[in-house]
């Protein structure tokens, strides 16, 4: 905007001049410039009195300046304001231009010839002279030369006897002003402002000097203001103020009238004559559309004064199409400086009208007047002018865009506030739904002034397109081809073609298009850095870069770009042709500054294939710096992520899970993607780090042929050996010394060199030390060449939907899935090689000591102190079982070395353990022998016992190696038995009910452990048999060496526990066993029966009493066969006990005992006289009597009664003898008797069937006796009392055994009771 | 007289992470010449289509701020100058689509614009206050785009984009990857010809594409 002549745009503002003080600065002093021409005819007016001082005249003064308006925004935001002056202060005179200018010398004025105003085409001195249209005096004129108010500043004397003669100078220097004033013409607005002497007044007084001097001046009460002394600031602001506000009307009025006078003329439709006709040139005049177009413009400007918006569009609209039209700038031709000048006048126009436009806000309508004018100029130009394919075109074309820019940023739009983040503008709401240019939402000045930029670059094309020849200066090329290119290069507002781009050799500078690119650039990029458009601030950067590249400012050019270049979004966002452009600029000009790290990351970013290859460019990296030789050798390291890296790695171990003390296999793949015909990459060393236990993993370079390596395709397979290196080991060159702080790294020396497109896959036996999590955490490939030292530091990442990849061989591939990462490596400590022998034996068995051997034997290489830990732990659920204590022990070779002292384990509940027994130093493979001694344990029950052999090596003292066996100890009962009770009939007579005294005690200890003094038992006896069934549940063989019943205690709750028991028992065992033990098998039965008599302690009770009983089996385990260990194997006789199910004896009920004996008859007599006793036992209180009846039968014969009544006395009992021959009627064949007790055992099918067990032959009979209570009229049972009865399970009653004697023996019948 | 009408210079898939996935220019009608050209280079499409992603992330910031309207239509996401603009869309997955339009793409002779039948020349209206109806009548001679009309450009892609994911070997992840970088680009040929057609079919007032 600033290529505009100077007012030509400026928004005007009424002028203020302030008369009497010194300005207080320059820069609000008025000091118009004129013309010479004009100068010589300006009126001066002057004040007389002395120029004021005083220190309330400054304020106020300063007050004023400070209310200036001109470098307010043009908005109608800021139109809140009740006044905008343009303040100027002269001190006592000013200038006026002449209202009339004279003629110049020399020119005769014809008669009746009317003057002009010097600004006017009618005058002769103006430039304008005879058919100009307008241009920037005459709104200079008004904005700068003549004020619409003139404030005077006059001291008020307080003086009394110099008032009056104070007052009257005042009075008569207004009044030579104002007469000044009306002789030049202009109705200037005069206004004083009275400062009264700080020494005190009366203000009646006062007012009448006041009032005197207003009339005395002839001025209206509103032009007079006094400024009262010693006023505080807020009392000067409100006066100033509402003198402001005042004056500010007044100035209105003035540019109303001024717009009056200009309507007024232009409403006369007669284009005025000039003062003298022209002679020169065309001796054209202003047409009067020109003159229309004239006086529309004066009047819009008019208006703007007043800021009447509207109306200044409007009349600036009107202009600007009559101007446009065929009436006037069409007959312009465009030759003639006027053309230029109507383009000019076209241009501040539109100018003015977008400025109007975005007053009020009408963003949208503003861009379309701007495209407009633009549209209109085009066209103009094409038709009229030299075309638009000129540099001055896009001259203009630039210019326009950035004319915007400079009034959207005059206007100050407030939703332009970069903090607004706002990109365009919403168009206005009258023109939203219509079809609108994208162009039309008003964008932010960034846009236009890149806009312009475009167009420079085209301006700047264009003109080095010129031939050489419309290039040379004027007086070096024929006339005619001058003549000719003035017909093909647009000049307006530009520099011909030879200085627009002159040639090579002249010595003066051509047009800097460079500077104009670089500045439009500079300022747009700003406006999009405020706005975050980091990308398309980008771009620009990369524009602006290429224009600084012209100038060679390189480091320019890498101030721009690098931090552009290290963190732009077109790497992370893979936008390759971006990022390349970005690079490769730096590029150029960090070598030509010298920045090497950076041209060197550079190429390495560049080398990666994802970036286009440069035709002719060499791609190796190693060579990077080779132009250029560097004083320091560049060390560069490049983070992970921080460019595209050209390699990619990854790691891999092979196994989830590795052994400290061993080694584990990992691949660590590095993978280049370079261009493809790039050279290799000769990588000086590969460091992989982890954390966790295992030491930095270096590779170095060593060019070698390697016969161990595998090639398939692009993969390459290279087996690396690793060796430890302490930092001593390491050679002390000088690069180490200062990072000699790595600790212990593993080393391994292959050929580093990596070809584009190849992978190199390291095939490595980590050795693993101790035990813990190992995480690969990066990889740092070095590059070490003569002129720089890279790093690049590759992070190992682990991602969901990574694949990792394991290579077996070059030519297959093995995809690695595991739940953990395959960068991590879980190392389990060292496997224990101290091994836990044992014989255990399936079974254990109840009430059996038990002792268990282990061995321990140290298979490590050194000797191990070793410490033992036991855990017996029960597996049953049963609360009541615990697990038994027991003893550790070592068993030490050599027997006098006894002193080894065993542990007894602890127990509480299920568990039971010895923990930490130390069993000393294990020498390497020797063996100790741990002994574990366990009680008997009672009931059978299932344990797990956990050994842990505690050692470590005195090698490692601090890692502590656990070997743990575990071991199942089922603990069975080795018997099991089942019982039962027979009664039997005790011989002995009762005693007597009445002679208890009398009774014979049984001459039997009366209980185990009754040592008290012998109680003599007299009570009721009984006798019983006890039959016992018992199996062996072992494994194995076992003898049996004795078997016993014994009575457990009763120790009944209700019964005293230190009187003698209530009953005694004597219990002999029947059938003897061998000598030397019988030998069980298992799982076969074996039956024994014991004798039991019991006798009541008193004869008064004869009430039902408990018997426990257990069963004792004592037995031995058979001796294992070897014969030598026979003598040291002690017979160990365990004792088990099984206890018997509770019997219950006596009882006061009568009870029918049974007893069968067989008479022998003789050899030859096949069927035995049966004796059949039936006993009855009444052992209540009462006299009972029972009914006792034998039924005739089939099968036998019998004497004895067969119908008759018994009595039988309280506490007595009585017997019925029945003797029975049995008729012989066997219904089969007779059985074979075997042994053992005649016990059924089948159940008996029926008493017909004639099978007893065992090989006796014989058959059941049935007698029917009943025996019958007749009080009760009860049938009692008969209880089989001996052998050779049994009670018949199917029909009831009882079945004599009737014998036939041995068959196919001759042994015969025997009664064995 | 010859018309020029806006026609689509450049149609761009962006991924979820800012990334290219697609991109397809179109040429232009270039007056000098006579000829149909791309109005740009590639590596300025390029930049164009990267520089969008400014104002996308101005756009969700403000969203954001604002708490509303998380994807879809971001309608004219800016004007580049005074002939390419650039529309966008994103797709409630974060995959965006930029549509660039040359105002001046494509010449129709005599107002007979094929396939472009809705195009309302007095569309153009006053203007904003005083002098706007000499504007407008200047304007009218090109023709410039209502609130929304790109929606169909959209939909037509977000069709196409739709067709792609259904296909079962195309990942969308491998495209854009979860690790917030980069993404391989889409190399589907029916998706580019479904690009190409609607580029090159779309002209303002149409409804269908």
């Amino acid at each position: 905007m600033d290529d505009y002549p100077r007012g030509s745009l400026d928004h005007n503002i009424p002028f203020l001049l302030t008369l009497g003080v010194s300005p207080p600065n320059s820069s609000s002093a008025h000091n118009p410039e004129l013309s010479k021409s004009i100068k010589d005819q300006a009126i001066q007016v002057q004040s007389d009195l002395p120029t004021l001082d005083l220190p309330p005249a400054q304020a106020l003064l300063h007050y004023i300046q400070e209310r200036d308006a001109s470098n307010l925004p043009c908005i109608a935001y800021e139109h809140q304001l009740r006044y905008r002056f343009r303040v100027k202060s002269a001190e006592r005179s000013f200038l006026l231009p002449p209202r009339r200018a004279r003629l110049p010398e020399g020119i005769e004025a014809p008669p009746g010839a009317v003057l002009h105003s010097p600004f006017s085409p009618l005058t002769p001195i103006s430039p304008l002279y005879p058919d100009g249209l307008i241009d920037a005096q005459w709104t200079l004129k008004h904005q700068e030369l003549i004020p619409s108010v003139v404030l005077c500043f006059y001291n008020l004397v307080s003086d009394p006897t110099q008032t009056t003669l104070g007052d009257n100078q005042i009075k008569s220097d207004v009044n030579k002003l104002r007469n000044l004033l009306i002789q030049a013409g202009y109705k200037i607005k005069l206004a004083i402002v009275l400062l009264s002497d700080p020494v005190g007044d009366h203000t009646e007084y006062l007012q009448d000097r006041i009032e005197n001097i207003r009339r005395g001046c002839a001025l209206d009460p509103k032009s007079v203001f006094l400024m009262p002394p010693n006023e505080t600031h807020e009392d000067l602001a409100r006066m100033a103020e509402n003198m402001l506000i005042t004056l500010y009307g007044a100035a209105m009025e003035y540019y109303k009238e001024l717009g009056r006078h200009s309507r007024k003329k232009r409403g006369r439709g007669v284009a005025p004559p000039p003062t003298v006709p022209p002679t020169t040139g065309t001796s054209q005049t202003l047409s009067l559309a020109g003159w229309n177009v004239r006086y529309d413009f004066k009047s819009a400007v008019l208006a703007e004064y007043r800021l009447e918006m509207e109306n200044a569009l409007r009349s600036y609209e009107q202009a600007y199409e009559n101007l446009l039209s065929s009436e006037v700038v069409e007959l312009i031709p465009s030759w003639s400086p006027r053309w230029n000048e109507a383009r000019l006048l076209a241009d501040v126009i539109a100018i003015r009208s977008i400025r109007c436009l975005l007053w009020g806000a009408q963003n949208s309508a503003a861009v379309r007047r701007w495209q407009f004018h633009r549209e209109r100029m085009a066209d103009l130009v094409e038709r009229l002018g030299r075309g638009t394919s000129n540099y001055g075109w896009e001259a203009w074309e630039a210019r326009w865009a950035i004319v915007m820019a400079n009034l959207m940023e005059k206007a100050g739009i407030p939703e332009f506030d970069p903090a607004e983040m706002r990109l365009y503008l919403i168009p206005e709401k009258n023109i939203l739904g219509e079809r609108l240019q994208p162009w039309e939402f008003l964008h932010h000045t960034g846009y236009w002034y890149r806009l312009a930029s475009r167009h420079l670059y085209a301006r700047r094309a264009r003109a080095r397109a010129m031939p050489e020849d419309d290039r040379r200066p004027p007086g070096s090329s024929p006339a005619s081809h001058i003549a000719s290119r003035g017909f093909t290069y647009d000049t307006f507002m530009c520099p011909e073609p030879h200085e627009e781009f002159p040639l090579e050799h002249m010595s003066y500078q051509g047009v800097d298009h460079n500077g104009m690119i670089i500045d439009c650039l500079s300022r747009a990029l700003r406006e999009f850095k405020q706005r975050d458009q980091i990308r398309l601030a980008a771009e620009l950067s990369l524009e602006l870069a290429r224009e600084l590249n012209l100038r060679q400012e390189w480091a320019k050019v890498v101030e721009l770009l690098r931090p552009i270049w290290q963190n732009m979004a077109f790497r992370k966002e893979r936008w390759p042709t971006l990022a390349e452009e970005v690079s490769w600029n730096l590029r150029t000009a960090a070598s030509k500054v010298g920045e090497l790290a950076d041209v060197v990351t550079i190429d390495w970013e560049l080398l990666d294939r994802g970036f286009t290859k440069r035709k002719n460019w060499q791609y190796d990296i190693a060579k990077s710096l080779q132009s250029t030789t560097p004083e320091t050798k560049p060390l560069i390291n490049i983070a992970d992520g921080q460019i595209i890296s050209p390699i990619s790695a990854t790691f891999v171990f092979r196994d989830e899970e590795g052994k400290a003390g061993q080694t584990t296999r990992a691949q660590l793949c590095l993978c280049s993607n370079a261009h493809a015909e790039s050279a290799p990459i000769p990588f000086s060393r590969i460091e992989v780090r982890f954390n966790g236990s295992i030491n930095t993993l270096v590779l170095k370079h060593k060019a070698e042929e390697d016969n161990r390596r595998q090639k398939h395709g692009t993969i390459v397979l290279c087996p690396v050996s690793l060796e430890d290196v302490t930092p001593n080991d390491r050679e002390p060159t000088t690069e180490d010394s200062t990072e000699d702080d790595r600790g212990t790294e593993l080393q391994g020396t292959t050929d580093l060199t990596l070809p584009p497109g190849q992978t190199l896959v390291f095939v490595l036996d980590i050795p693993l030390r101790e035990q813990g999590e190992v995480t690969a955490l990066s990889v740092i490939a070095s590059l070490e060449t003569e002129s720089f030292d890279l790093h690049q530091s590759l992070k190992l990442r682990d991602m969901p939907n990574m694949t990792h990849i394991w290579y077996p061989t070059p030519s297959t591939r093995k995809r690695i899935t595991r739940p953990v990462s395959p960068l991590s490596l879980r190392i389990l400590p060292r496997p224990p090689k101290m091994e836990i022998k044992s014989e255990i034996k399936e079974q254990y068995y109840t009430n059996e000591a038990i002792t268990l051997d282990f061995d321990i034997y140290n298979a490590e290489d050194v000797e191990a102190p070793s410490k033992f830990d036991a855990l017996l732990f029960c597996d049953e659920d049963e609360a009541s079982l615990t697990a038994p204590s027991f003893t550790v022990e070592v068993v030490s070779e050599d027997s006098n070395e006894d002193n080894k002292k065993s542990s007894t384990s602890s127990s509480s509940g299920r568990e039971s353990k010895v923990s930490s027994y130390f069993l000393g130093d294990i020498q390497p493979s020797n063996t100790t022998t741990v002994r574990l001694s366990f009680p008997p344990i009672e009931r059978p029950s299932r344990y797990e016992l956990t050994l842990r052999v505690v050692y470590h090596l005195p090698t490692n003292p601090g890692t502590t190696i656990i070997q743990t066996a575990v071991y199942q100890l089922n603990v069975f009962n080795p018997f099991e038995a089942n019982y039962e009770l027979l009664p039997r009939v005790h011989p002995d007579p009762w005693p007597s009910f009445f002679d208890a005294e009398g009774i014979q005690p049984l001459s039997l200890p009366s209980q185990e452990d009754n040592d008290e003094a012998v109680v003599s038992y007299k009570g009721l006896t009984q006798s019983w048999s006890l039959l016992t069934r018992y199996a062996s549940f072992a494994s194995e063989d076992l003898k049996v060496v004795d078997l016993d019943v014994k009575v457990l205690r009763q120790s009944q709750p209700g019964q005293q526990s230190h009187g003698p028991q209530p009953m005694t028992c004597l219990i002999t065992r029947r059938d003897p066993l061998p000598d030397q033990g019988k030998l069980v098998k298992p799982h076969t039965i074996e039956t024994t029966s014991f004798d039991i008599v019991a006798q009541k302690l008193s004869l008064d009770d004869r009430g039902p009493a408990p018997l426990d009983l257990a069963m004792v089996i004592r037995w031995k385990r058979i001796p294992t066969s070897s014969p030598e260990q026979d003598g040291e194997e002690e017979e160990v006789i365990n004792t088990t006990t099984l206890p018997c199910p509770r019997f219950s004896l006596f009882g006061i009920e009568p009870r029918v005992l049974a007893q069968v004996s067989y008479l022998s008859e003789g050899p030859d007599s096949l069927t035995p006289l049966i004796l059949l006793r039936v006993i009855i036992e009444n052992a209540s209180n009462h006299f009972l009597t029972f009914g006792v009846s034998m039924d005739t039968s089939d099968e036998f014969a019998f004497s004895g009664p067969k119908l008759s009544a018994v009595s039988v006395l309280p506490v007595s009992r009585r017997e019925v003898e029945y003797r029975i021959l049995p008729t012989g009627l066997a219904p089969n064949g007779s059985e074979e008797k075997g042994e053992g007790i005649k016990v059924e055992v089948d159940g008996g099918d029926g008493n017909r069937e004639k099978k007893k067990d065992g090989g006796e032959r014989g058959y059941w009979i049935k007698p029917g006796l009943t025996v019958r209570d007749k009080y009760f009229q009860k049938v009692l049972r008969v209880i089989p009392a001996s052998e050779g009865v049994k009670l018949d399970a199917k029909e009831g009653g009882f079945l004599v055994w009737v014998p036939t004697g041995a068959s196919d023996e001759d042994g015969g019948e025997d009664g064995d009771v | 007289m010859a018309t020029l009408i806006p026609s689509i210079a450049c149609l761009g898939v962006i991924g979820r992470n800012n990334n290219p996935l697609h991109i397809q220019i179109f040429p232009s009608y270039d007056p000098a010449t006579n000829t149909y050209i791309p109005a740009r280079t590639s590596l300025q499409f390029h930049l164009l289509l990267s520089s969008t992603l400014d104002v996308f992330d101005l756009r969700a910031r403000r969203n954001a701020a604002a708490g509303v309207g998380l994807s879809g239509d971001f309608g004219l996401l800016h004007a580049v100058d005074d002939r390419l603009a650039a529309y966008g869309f994103e797709t409630n997955t974060g995959t965006k689509f930029v549509a660039v339009v040359d105002m001046r793409g494509r010449r129709v002779d005599g107002g007979r614009a094929p396939g472009a039948g809705g195009i309302g020349v007095g569309g153009v209206g006053t203007g904003g206050g005083a002098g706007g109806g000499q504007v407008a009548a200047a304007a009218a001679s090109s023709v410039g785009l209502r609130e929304g009309e790109m929606k169909v450009v959209f939909k037509a892609m977000q069709t196409a984009y739709i067709k792609l994911l259904q296909n079962p070997f195309f990942d969308p992840d491998e495209h854009s990857p979860l690790t917030g970088s980069g993404g391989k680009k889409i190399t589907s040929k029916k998706f580019a010809a479904d690009m190409r057609r609607i580029g090159e079919n779309w002209g303002p007032g149409m409804t269908v594409l």
